[in-house]
């Protein structure tokens, strides 16, 4: 198996678009997307080499799953803060992962953390990312300011995150519908997996990039 | 899915900045026709008082000169009529003054309620002595007010006031004006030659028709004008206040 896949590919220049357009942001939420693009491409390259060596990298994911829940609740925090106070929302949310996080890792075996992914959790995670996306549009679409959507970091951030957990959603719940090989290796579950992590990566540039616009603009 | 609620969501936006921009646009539109009508007043509020230092002050000080100037000391019973008589002009031209004082604050005339501008305007009319004149004002002791609205309707009141002098040949005015369901009602109703209301709202200049249908719009307002030709005219408005 390749060392360097596409979803590895999309990290990477996010990794490298972001270090160049937000290293020098004066507000923590940017630069912490550097810091989660690091985690994210090192939990995405190490899974990578423990499956091309043909080792369990379950345990690896669903330890990032803990740190995705973290950093995309804090993302949805900093663009909800603008229109209403999000932290009982927030808060709720993160109460609901963790715990179901908790409740499986227990119920499944801690002894099997390595070798059951903890689907569950990955589901009701998404289901609520989706609801913040549409709550933080629909505050946005009700807020008397009206933005240039067209170069607004933020929204095009949360795109990101629609896209991504929405499609994940879709594939979660018809898990065995997307089961079919549409090429030699890959399934089209997998192949559905690449294109929504290419869409979310390219959200998050173009929102790099609007960010450092508007940086240049405030400053 | 989300491409679509994407698309809708900048669809909607660009439609909500655009009605933005159209309300920013109305907002200029009105705080210009406000100035305007703030200027006419002020105009109207000199005009009134060159014509009454000319016509009315003017005069009685120039009565007051002569009188004076006639007073023969040494017959004393006229004399002191015609002093007697100089100073009952030199008090009518000290109040005709007050007034007129009253006058220079032009902004003074809204500030104290439409109510009391309408009476200032058909005070001023039958000062005239032209018309035989009916009121029956109910808005001196309006208690909502509305500067900017008030402005506009004074300068509405004066429009029509203008058309009745110099069109109308009316002998009876009548002025009604009361306030019900948050809608200010005025009613004015002339005796006069009328007009034919096609041919003068076709007709671009003339009666200020245009004038005052553009004022009723900027407030909001709704006007009924019944006319026609030797049966006088009667203009009902009805304009949501405050």
């Amino acid at each position: 198996m390749n060392f360097f896949t596409p979803i590895v590919i999309a990290e990477l220049i996010s990794l490298i678009i972001a270090l160049i357009f937000l290293f020098k942001d004066n507000i923590s939420f940017w630069k912490v997307n550097i810091a989660y693009l690091i985690i994210a491409l090192s939990a995405e390259a190490r899974g990578s080499y423990l499956s091309a060596h043909h080792r369990h990298n379950v345990g690896l994911f669903n330890t990032f799953v803990l740190f995705e829940i973290a950093f995309i609740s804090y993302g949805m925090y900093y663009c909800l803060k603008k229109y209403t106070n999000p932290r009982p929302v927030i808060f709720t949310g993160l109460g609901i992962c963790y715990s179901i996080f908790i409740f499986f890792t227990f119920k499944n075996g801690i002894h099997a953390y390595n070798d059951v992914f903890n689907d569950n959790t990955v589901s009701v995670m998404s289901l609520i990312f989706v609801l913040y996306c549409l709550y933080y549009y629909y505050k946005l679409l009700n807020d008397d300011e009206v933005l240039d959507l067209k170069h607004h970091p933020e929204f095009w951030w949360v795109n990101g995150v629609l896209f991504y957990y929405f499609g994940g959603t879709a594939i979660n719940l018809f898990y065995g519908l997307f089961n079919i090989l549409i090429f030699e290796h890959i399934k089209l579950r997998l192949f559905i997996y690449y294109i929504i992590n290419i869409i979310l990566y390219s959200n998050w540039i173009y929102s790099y990039i609007c960010r450092a616009k508007q940086r240049k603009l405030l400053y | 899915m989300p491409l679509f609620l994407i698309i809708y969501i900048r669809s909607y936006n660009r439609h909500k900045k655009n009605h933005l921009l159209e309300k920013q646009h109305m907002q200029q539109k009105f705080e210009a026709e406000i100035l305007q009508a703030r200027i006419e007043v002020q105009d109207q509020t000199m005009q009134t008082i060159a014509t009454e230092l000319h016509d009315n002050i003017g005069q009685l000080l120039s009565l007051t000169t002569l009188t004076l100037n006639s007073v023969n000391i040494n017959d004393s019973e006229k004399a002191e009529k015609k002093i007697s008589d100089s100073l009952s002009f030199i008090n009518k031209s000290i109040r005709e003054l007050r007034e007129l004082a009253k006058l220079l604050h032009g902004e003074q005339v809204v500030e104290n309620g439409i109510g009391y501008a309408l009476d200032q305007e058909v005070n001023w009319l039958s000062k005239t002595g032209a018309y035989e004149i009916e009121v029956n004002n109910s808005l001196v002791d309006l208690i909502e007010k509305s500067p900017d609205k008030d402005l506009i309707i004074l300068r509405l009141l004066q429009e029509i006031i203008n058309n009745i002098i110099k069109h109308a040949n009316a002998t009876a005015i009548t002025f009604n004006a009361y306030y019900e369901d948050k809608t200010l009602h005025l009613q004015v109703k002339e005796n006069g030659i009328g007009f034919n209301y096609e041919q003068a709202a076709a007709a671009s200049s003339g009666m200020g028709l245009n004038s005052i249908y553009k004022r009723i719009e900027m407030i909001n307002g709704k006007l009924v004008l019944n006319s026609s030709p030797n049966h006088g005219t009667n203009i009902l408005i009805e304009i949501p206040y405050p």
